[in-house]
């Protein structure tokens, strides 16, 4: 739109949709520069005094209304435990680039460099973004071998080369996140992951009863609607700033975040899923509920996860995981336990 | 709990007028990643090619209808990923389907390799009445080739599949493995109940929607 000030790619690198409502955006912008210049001047007093980032009442506060994108690394090594790690072992990641390396693996990912994020600036106009990652998910799998590569770390190790603009503190979080923050969701059985689609369905049952036996009546399996969401953490479905306001989260309070922002997502959009007949408009419907404005409004998204869903406990969730769990075992077994 | 008694099958009024038979079919695209399943996909659905097509993550979902000389086939397609760690999400995509094609890079022999196992497991898991369809995708880099015509071909015919070389790249044989697909798809009054997913769903014309052929639909 010629007429918008803000350009049809965004500051990270991303085209926007075809169909972006540049409108309804620079009205949001309008009001968000504020918060923006707000929480910059906060955040400015803790990094500019060196005061600590350690984990505190604040910094939680602070996390949750937004970190600036310049501190993001940063804040989000320190937070995540990530700046402990790399103090530790300050020489893994250029011994991990010396090798020696599988050349199989080296190859798997070489297939999807050009395939990550082909629409973003930086990584279709330049090699150096595509070697950079290549780096980053090359020395990630020969570190951790039981996870090696998989298909979705490539966006996650994207955006945190985008972010941080630092091959090797994308590194650590990619580690922190995939072997702290979230549970076996990449590993070649993806067990976590199969875990927490159902434990997500399990909580839709508990807290929108009506949703949950909707979907279930059309027939659409929790997988196919939410594979993408855990193991992009996001990333690709929803907007770029959301997503990292989502990130800030994600590193400071762990996972219980993504459950947060997928029952938030369902609820916003509650009525718009009941009113889907069939298979087809629901699944549509899951796709859109990704892109509207109020995913993209992301200040009262984020302030509306910690509210719209309601109390969630760590504990609901291990008691969630362990049902879920038993339930699958018994599936495999059947006559076990009986 | 699921309705299964409609049968995937019903009339709709043409844009000439007269009553033609719509028949909704679930197909689901399988095969070794960067393969060239999603690019197959956008190809027929949109008629678009992009050099570099986003690696797929779970799986994605579009509809596309092409029209036969007196039935609409509605296709729902599921295009899944390709990577060997998401094997364990596949079955939920072809549970219930009424075909499938199975996709390999003609230029890569491990990829058809790959595809006879995905077809075994369909032979074996999927609905007995599914159509399968082996694509020998990637056709325009035929400097490249490593995997025969005439291998693919007779193990195609060994195993009652249809089979293709196509390019997404060039459109090439694109429109006509679905089209051909189409065809082979039961449209009687049990077309249906084949399924196991037996969703009950309504049938109603996509509007705004080309279908993708152009013998269609007059």
């Amino acid at each position: 739109m010629a007429t918008s000030c803000f350009s049809n790619v965004d500051e990270y690198g991303f085209e926007r949709p075809h169909n972006f409502n540049y409108e309804t955006y620079e009205e949001f912008m309008s009001e968000y520069l504020k918060v923006l210049a707000k929480r910059a001047r906060k955040w400015a007093e803790i990094i500019g005094e060196g005061r600590s980032l350690e984990r505190s009442i604040t910094i939680k506060r602070y996390v949750r209304k937004g970190i600036p994108g310049e501190h993001r690394g940063l804040v989000w090594l320190s937070v995540s435990g990530g700046e402990e790690l790399r103090h530790n072992f300050h020489n893994l990641y250029q011994q991990l680039l010396i090798g020696p390396h599988d050349s199989h693996v080296s190859d798997i990912i070489k297939t999807d460099l050009p395939r990550t994020f082909p629409d973003n600036i930086f990584f279709n106009n330049t090699d150096r973004h595509q070697r950079q990652l290549f780096n980053i998910l090359l020395a990630f799998a020969h570190h951790n071998r039981q996870v090696g590569y998989c298909q979705g770390l490539n966006y996650i190790a994207g955006l945190l080369l985008l972010v941080t603009k630092s091959e090797e503190t994308a590194f650590w979080l990619l580690k922190v996140l995939i072997e702290r923050i979230l549970p076996e969701y990449y590993t070649p059985t993806m067990k976590g992951l199969i875990t927490d689609i159902d434990v997500l369905a399990e909580l839709v049952k508990i807290k929108m009863p009506d949703v949950y036996q909707h979907v279930t009546n059309m027939g659409l399996p929790w997988a196919v609607i939410t594979t993408k969401w855990f193991i992009c953490l996001f990333a690709e479905v929803l907007p770029t700033e959301t997503t990292l306001r989502i990130w800030d989260c994600l590193f400071y309070e762990g996972n219980k975040i993504v459950f947060r922002v997928a029952l938030t997502l369902i609820k916003r959009n509650k009525e718009n899923l009941l009113a889907c007949q069939d298979f087809t408009e629901l699944a549509e419907c899951f796709k859109d509920i990704t892109k509207d404005s109020i995913v993209l409004q992301c200040h009262d998204f984020m302030q509306s996860i910690f509210k719209l869903p309601g109390s969630l406990p760590s504990s609901t969730i291990l008691k969630l995981r362990t049902k879920v769990e038993q339930s699958h075992k018994d599936q495999l077994n059947p006559r076990a336990g009986r | 709990m699921i309705d299964v008694t409609m049968a995937n099958r019903g009339t709709a009024q043409r844009p000439n007028g007269t009553q033609g038979k719509i028949c909704q079919f679930k197909l689901v695209l399988l095969g070794e990643s960067a393969v060239g399943k999603s690019s197959l996909v956008l190809r027929f659905v949109k008629g678009q090619f992009h050099e570099y097509q986003e690696s797929t993550i779970g799986a994605a979902f579009l509809t596309q209808t092409v029209c036969l000389d007196e039935t609409t086939v509605k296709f729902e397609i599921w295009d899944t990923a390709g990577q060997e760690r998401y094997h364990s999400l596949a079955p939920m995509y072809y549970r219930g389907a009424q075909a499938a094609i199975v996709v390999y890079d003609i230029t890569n022999q491990d990829t058809f390799m790959r595809a006879t196992t995905w077809v075994k497991e369909l032979q074996r898991q999927a609905s007995p009445s599914i159509v399968i369809a082996l694509a020998g995708n990637k056709a325009d880099l035929g400097n490249k080739r490593v995997v025969e015509f005439e291998e693919a071909q007779a193990y195609a015919e060994e195993n009652g599949l249809l089979f293709m070389e196509t390019s997404a790249k060039t459109a090439m044989n694109v429109n006509d493995i679905f089209l051909a697909i189409a065809k082979k798809l039961p449209k009687n009054e049990q077309a249906g109940n084949a399924s196991t997913s037996g969703q009950g769903r309504r049938l109603v014309e996509s509007e705004g929607q080309k279908p993708a052929t152009g013998n269609c639909c007059k």
